[in-house]
């Protein structure tokens, strides 16, 4: 298992100096389970498993650009993925949030090393916090994120009422907003 | 912060990436100009990593790996990329708008309505969207919604039966009839994006049409 510090020097290795053993350290971690993440969105291995590739080989291509003052490894590792997935399997006829639009939105604040400490500790955190939420609250988190759906149509297709929905989303991000705002103090 | 922020299934969408284009730059624009919805979408943003970390591992074999390192050969990891030099634009565009501005984009006057608007083109013919600029005191024609709609606004503000909104504030279509008025001071610039009705075909839905277009159904 890596954590996020970990991840994210592997990641500036590769910027640094094209570094193949922290690629391969990454591969290790991430290509099986962004071909899982994949094949859960519906798709057979052999596709799945070409998104896996795909993917890490812009996580080389793109390193320099990784800011891990602004996101953990594994979230920009999973925008990566999600938009190769939509490329790759259903040929794009949404247009696609870009992995940089989607990090710009976070933040603006300048790039320190103190942010990134912060980013991580958090990111740390939110893992934590999963295994505190309801096999239920998962079941609709991860389907919006692992096979792009709306709440709307993950009520449709799971037969759930939309409040039912809406009211597992409140209260798992609750659940999040609270623990990590008493945590910030 | 402002003091209605987007309900949090929408900011859920919009992470995931599973929102239309129309409700999408509605998003972003909101999330550009309050700070507690982009807090939350940076929160999301970790959900999903945490998800993916947490991830069972579908078996990826060693071929995979050897294939992919092969193709590293001669592939140069590329210069950080320099953030893309700011769209310029009106000061109340943040820069999600910013991108739907054309030269062509230009305030046309409603005289019926009393108010200006400025349509925007987006690609997914889904939902319409539309700048409105309305002077303090001026109000919309009252009117009623068939489907979904999203107003962020982003100079002055307004108030209707569900309360007031200031530059920042998300408001999700009331299914109510209603009847906003543009509060005192600046003049009031919003962001709207209304779903298209459903275009129904056959023979059955020639004859549902104009019931559906005056909002019967």
């Amino acid at each position: 298992m890596l954590t996020a510090e970990e991840a994210a020097d592997l990641i500036a290795a590769i910027a640094a100096r094209q570094d193949r053993a922290a690629f391969e350290a990454l591969f290790r971690h991430y290509a099986p389970r962004v071909k899982a993440f994949v094949m859960r969105g519906g798709a057979d291995a052999e596709a799945a498993q070409e998104v896996a590739q795909e993917t890490l080989i812009l996580v080389w291509r793109k390193a320099a650009s990784f800011d891990r003052s602004r996101a953990s490894a594994s979230t920009w590792i999973f925008t990566i993925a999600r938009n190769k997935r939509i490329d790759l399997i259903r040929r794009g006829t949404r247009p696609q949030i870009e992995v940089d639009d989607w990090l710009n939105a976070f933040v603006g604040e300048a790039q320190d090393a103190g942010k990134s400490v912060e980013t991580e500790q958090t990111y740390t955190k939110v893992k934590a916090i999963l295994a505190d939420l309801s096999v239920d609250q998962l079941a609709v988190i991860r389907k919006a994120f692992f096979e792009d759906k709306t709440h709307t149509v993950i009520a449709e297709e799971m037969g759930l009422p939309l409040g039912t929905v809406k009211s597992r989303i409140r209260l798992a991000l609750g659940r999040l907003r609270e623990k990590l705002e008493k945590d910030e103090g | 912060m402002s003091r209605h922020m987007a309900p949090e299934e929408l900011l859920l969408d919009y992470a995931a990436g599973g929102l239309a284009e129309g409700p999408a730059l509605a998003v972003s624009v909101h999330v550009a100009l309050d700070a507690g919805a982009r807090r939350m979408v940076d929160r999301l943003g970790m959900l999903a990593g945490a998800l993916l970390d947490g991830e069972r591992e579908a078996a990826v074999g060693d071929e995979a790996l050897l294939q992919t390192l092969a193709r590293l050969d001669g592939m140069a990891v590329e210069a950080r990329s320099e953030q893309a030099a700011a769209v310029a634009g009106p000061v109340w565009a943040p820069p999600p708008l910013r991108r739907y501005l054309g030269a062509a984009s230009r305030w046309q006057h409603r005289r019926m309505g009393g108010f200006d608007e400025m349509p925007l083109h987006l690609h997914d013919g889904s939902h319409r969207a539309s700048l409105l600029r309305l002077e303090p005191g001026r109000g919309l024609p009252q009117h009623r919604h068939i489907g979904d709609e999203y107003t962020v606004v982003m100079q002055g503000g307004f108030t209707d039966g569900s309360g007031s909104y200031a530059a920042g504030d998300f408001c999700v279509g009331p299914d109510e009839i209603h009847e906003p008025i543009a509060d005192a001071g600046e003049p009031c610039i919003a962001l709207i994006v209304l779903a298209n009705p459903i275009v129904l075909t056959g023979p059955i839905g020639r004859y549902l049409n104009p019931l559906v277009r005056r909002g019967w159904l």
